[in-house]
């Protein structure tokens, strides 16, 4: 392993790790479990809290905010759970290992396996605004599609970078999916889902403030009420800000927990 | 035997008659191409009480699919097999009850209770009364030597002592006839020779074993009788003596060299009386068995076609059980 | 001790013994159920009375449902892959008393969920609960859970057919919060649904469980009783499909192999 090797370059890593994603994904689960993934779940979550409210406040529910609220939400499946599982799979499979001990640049590995959630992710949002329309009849008569396009994509892909910062914690302890699970959910409270995050105590809001879904919630309300990309780019510019942030912190940990479980011997530990 | 005696005792302990076992698969994700695999072919065969069976054959070759059948985990397509009297078919809580099984592997245990819950698990799941429950767990751990690390974590345990516990696991419902399947894979040598003297001694207390292994010393010392199994068939099925008669003509030249390539082998292949050539060829230094008719009549020859290698022994061997199994499985 | 009982007994300590030597795993299980309800308890923020308690039932209660699922579903595949799939399926026990014991495990664990949601309700979000008839409560409480131990082995005679259970265990907690009502009355669901939320044993027994627990409630309009015994005749029923369908399970799986692939 101390052999020099020529690096591969990144990009080819990168295709080639996202096309053994999506066919390791199919060989693991059948195509019509994945249908079902991307469009009962969505449905029923949204359900869900849309009955709740209106449960709660029969009069004046307010059903546009939590649908759409819900719909951006649904990304969380794809990308943290799915990049956590990748994870978390590898080393079930006990491939790990060898994959580390490729001289193959590390980190663009794991985003090209992350790239088919991330559109996964989307796909499933976009159901989910279908969803929002036309069974709980959120009016989206002035909505800029363009705009809600561009907040889709900025939010699936920060909450990938989200979720592979959580998968870098999950390659040195055993609790990926544990973290998956409460980040999975975690959401509806924390990012301005069901409720604005005005209304959780003021020492928990700080941590909303951190996923870049409280924003995408945040541009996605805007885009459907019909605001363009000047008008919510403060918003959107602070998405992609906790995005690479997490990326960033994502990758350091990656990398020192590499350099540690190297050391400890605790990588293939399940 | 538990609470459940042999109603009376068959002739045999395992009768297989034409046993037949097809797979299906599917590849691909959208346009589904179904193919049928014929693992086992129609295989016949017998094995009697206190009897230590070896079927032998290469990976692929319907070992395991065979066990599995007899075992219940599987159903045939055709053809029929009585295990201790009972189809295998029709009559299957009757065989379980009976039989122990070990696969071989790290893979069977829960790692993350201890060896005697394990044991205790299983016991459960094979109706081992409760008043002789506790006993029996503590004899064979006792047996396998497990009894000071019995209630640590199986995850604790190494290699061997989870093969150990797996021999235990077997024996739980103390069973007439044992099925194992590849035991020693992937064992050091201490842990395979003390699993082989374990079956050795399961054999004296009277028990039946049917055996599957690719490591042919191993059927050679352990077996009364061997089926050598390939591509789903039996090829042949005696003792090892008698087996080893099938290559009684055949002298095996074997050489150390270095620098042999596969076309060498090639080239020796194609000479007449030639009948198997097989060769490690991996590291540095590299080892050729030819089997031939002709004696040490034939090592001019072979010194002659290996002469770009570097030749550094030349010896001629009595054909081993391997030789006789190389041959009946090319 | 008879051996259906017995294998039932020792699946329920294995399962015990599994989930204890590793107890973070009750997160998953939990965190659902734990958010929705603190969600539902900040929409109920502003409203007072005995609608908090539909929140912290309906937490529970899917807690408790969420537990069942995923220890039915997936103790399978923790079987296929941790490799004993093989060795279990080989002893003379009938799968369905393995499962049972397991599904059992998961619901008394569930249990413990519903009571986590409910102390951290109570105590983390003051919410009052009085509950008037605690005897009745405790009875329509117990009834549901095995309901949901009896669906639950229903359930995983089709996980044993697929390699996906877990997918299919996230995939089918979302609609039983929804269909059952277990937060908000299933009158406030598209009319067509409903004989769905009402084949669930589930709804009725959580029906009763309100109806015993406050005194105003008018639910579903059947009274006690009548939840009770449907709940009582759901989870036979559910029983003897379950029992049925892991005898054709088990049969199948042995023409085709298909247990034992990865």
């Amino acid at each position: 392993m101390a052999t020099q090797l020529r690096e591969l370059p990144p990009v080819r890593i990168f295709v080639s790790s996202a096309a053994f994603a999506f066919k390791a994904l199919f060989s693991w689960l059948r195509p019509e479990m994945w249908l079902m993934q991307v469009f009962t779940l969505p449905l029923f979550e949204m359900a869900f809290f849309v009955y709740l409210a209106s449960f709660v406040a029969p009069t004046t529910p307010n059903i546009a905010f939590i649908a759409v609220g819900n719909a951006m939400q649904v990304a969380s499946f794809s990308s943290i759970f799915a990049v956590c599982n990748l994870t978390s799979e590898e080393k079930w499979q006990g491939t790990l290992i060898p994959i580390i001990a490729t001289p193959a640049n590390r980190f663009p590995l794991f985003l090209g396996r992350a790239m088919f959630q991330i559109l996964n992710g989307m796909t499933s949002i976009v159901v989910g605004f279908v969803y929002a329309n036309y069974v709980f009849g959120v009016d989206m008569s002035r909505t800029d599609f363009v705009t809600l396009a561009v907040v889709i994509l900025i939010t699936s892909l920060a909450m990938t970078g989200f979720g592979l910062m959580l998968g870098s914690v999950g390659l040195f302890m055993r609790t990926a999916m544990i973290i998956a699970n409460i980040f999975l959910f975690i959401g509806h409270l924390l990012c301005g889902v069901n409720f604005p995050v005005t209304v959780l105590p003021v020492w928990v809001q700080p941590f909303s403030y951190v996923i870049p879904m409280t924003y995408g919630t945040m541009a996605a309300r805007a885009a459907v009420q019909g605001a363009n990309i000047i008008g919510i780019a403060p918003v959107l510019l602070q998405e992609i800000a906790t995005g690479v942030g997490s990326i960033l912190v994502g990758y350091l940990l990656f990398v020192g927990f590499e350099a540690l479980a190297r050391r400890r011997g605790t990588l293939e530990e399940y | 035997m538990d609470v459940w005696e042999l109603p009376e005792k068959p002739e045999k302990a395992i009768v297989v008659r034409d046993l037949r076992r097809e797979y299906h698969s599917s590849k691909g994700i959208f346009r589904k191409k179904r193919e049928i695999v014929e693992a086992v072919k129609g295989i016949s065969f017998e094995v009697d009480f206190g009897e230590l069976f070896g079927l032998v054959g290469p990976n692929g070759a319907g070992k395991t699919t065979t066990i599995k059948m007899l075992t219940t985990l599987l159903t045939p397509t055709s053809g029929t097999a009585n295990v201790l009297g009972f189809d295998i078919v029709k009559n299957v809580t009757d065989i379980r009850r009976r039989i122990g099984i070990i696969f071989g592997g790290e893979r069977g245990l829960y790692y993350r209770v201890s060896g005697r819950e394990n044991l205790r698990y299983f016991a459960d799941l094979y109706g081992v009364p409760m008043s002789k429950r506790e006993k029996r767990i503590n004899d064979l751990l006792d047996l396998v030597g497990l009894k000071d690390r019995a209630d640590d974590r199986v995850e604790g345990y190494s290699r061997g002592m989870k093969q150990r516990l797996h021999i235990a696991k077997g024996l739980i419902n103390d069973p007439e006839l044992m099925f194992m399947d590849e035991p020693t894979i992937g064992l050091d040598p201490e842990a395979a020779r003390e699993t082989r003297a374990m079956m050795k001694g399961l054999v004296e207390r009277g028990k039946t074993i049917l055996l599957t292994t690719h490591y042919m010393f191993e059927a050679d010392e352990l077996c009364r009788r061997i089926g050598v199994i390939s591509s789903g068939k039996i090829v042949a099925l005696d003792s090892p003596s008698e087996l080893k008669r099938f290559v009684k003509d055949i002298t095996v030249i074997e050489v150390e060299a270095f620098g042999v390539v596969d076309a060498d082998l090639a080239t020796i292949r194609r000479q007449p009386d030639v009948t198997n050539v097989s060769a490690d060829l991996e590291g540095e230094r590299q080892t050729v068995r030819i089997q031939t008719a002709k004696g040490s009549e034939f090592i001019p020859v072979v010194t002659r076609l290996l002469s770009r290698a570097k030749i550094m022994d030349v010896r001629t061997k009595e054909p081993t059980l391997e030789d006789a199994y190389l041959k009946l499985v090319a | 001790m008879k051996p259906e009982l017995q294998t039932f007994v020792g699946s329920f300590r294995m399962s015990q013994l599994n989930f204890f030597s590793d107890p973070q795993w009750i997160i998953p299980n939990i965190m659902a159920p734990f958010v929705f309800t603190a969600v539902a308890l900040v929409f109920f923020r502003n409203v007072s009375g005995p609608l908090a308690l539909y929140a912290v039932l309906g937490g529970g209660m899917m807690g408790m449902w969420g537990n069942t699922l995923y220890g039915a579903g997936f103790a399978l595949s923790f079987d296929r892959w941790n490799g004993t799939l093989e060795y279990v399926l080989g002893t003379p026990s009938r799968l369905v008393w393995i499962v049972a014991g397991r599904s059992a495990s998961s619901a008394v664990l569930g249990l413990v969920n519903a009571f986590a949601v409910l102390l951290i309700a109570v105590f983390g979000y003051r919410a009052e609960l009085g509950i008037t008839n605690p005897l009745a409560f405790v009875v329509a409480l117990v009834l549901t859970l095995a309901s949901l131990s009896a669906l639950g082995i229903l359930f995983c005679s089709s996980f044993l057919l697929t390699r996906s259970a877990q997918l299919l265990t996230n995939g089918l907690e979302m609609p039983i919060y929804v269909a059952s009502g277990s937060m908000f009355p299933i009158a406030l669901l598209p009319f067509w649904s409903h004989p769905l939320s009402l084949a669930l044993g589930p709804t009725w027994g959580i029906d009763a469980m309100r109806y015993a627990a406050d005194v105003s409630y008018t639910g579903m309009g059947f009274g006690y009783w009548s939840d009770i015994l449907v709940v009582l005749v759901s989870t036979l029923v559910y029983l003897a499909i379950g029992f049925w369908l892991f005898i054709v399970v088990e049969r199948k799986a042995r023409r085709d192999a298909s247990l034992v692939e990865y």
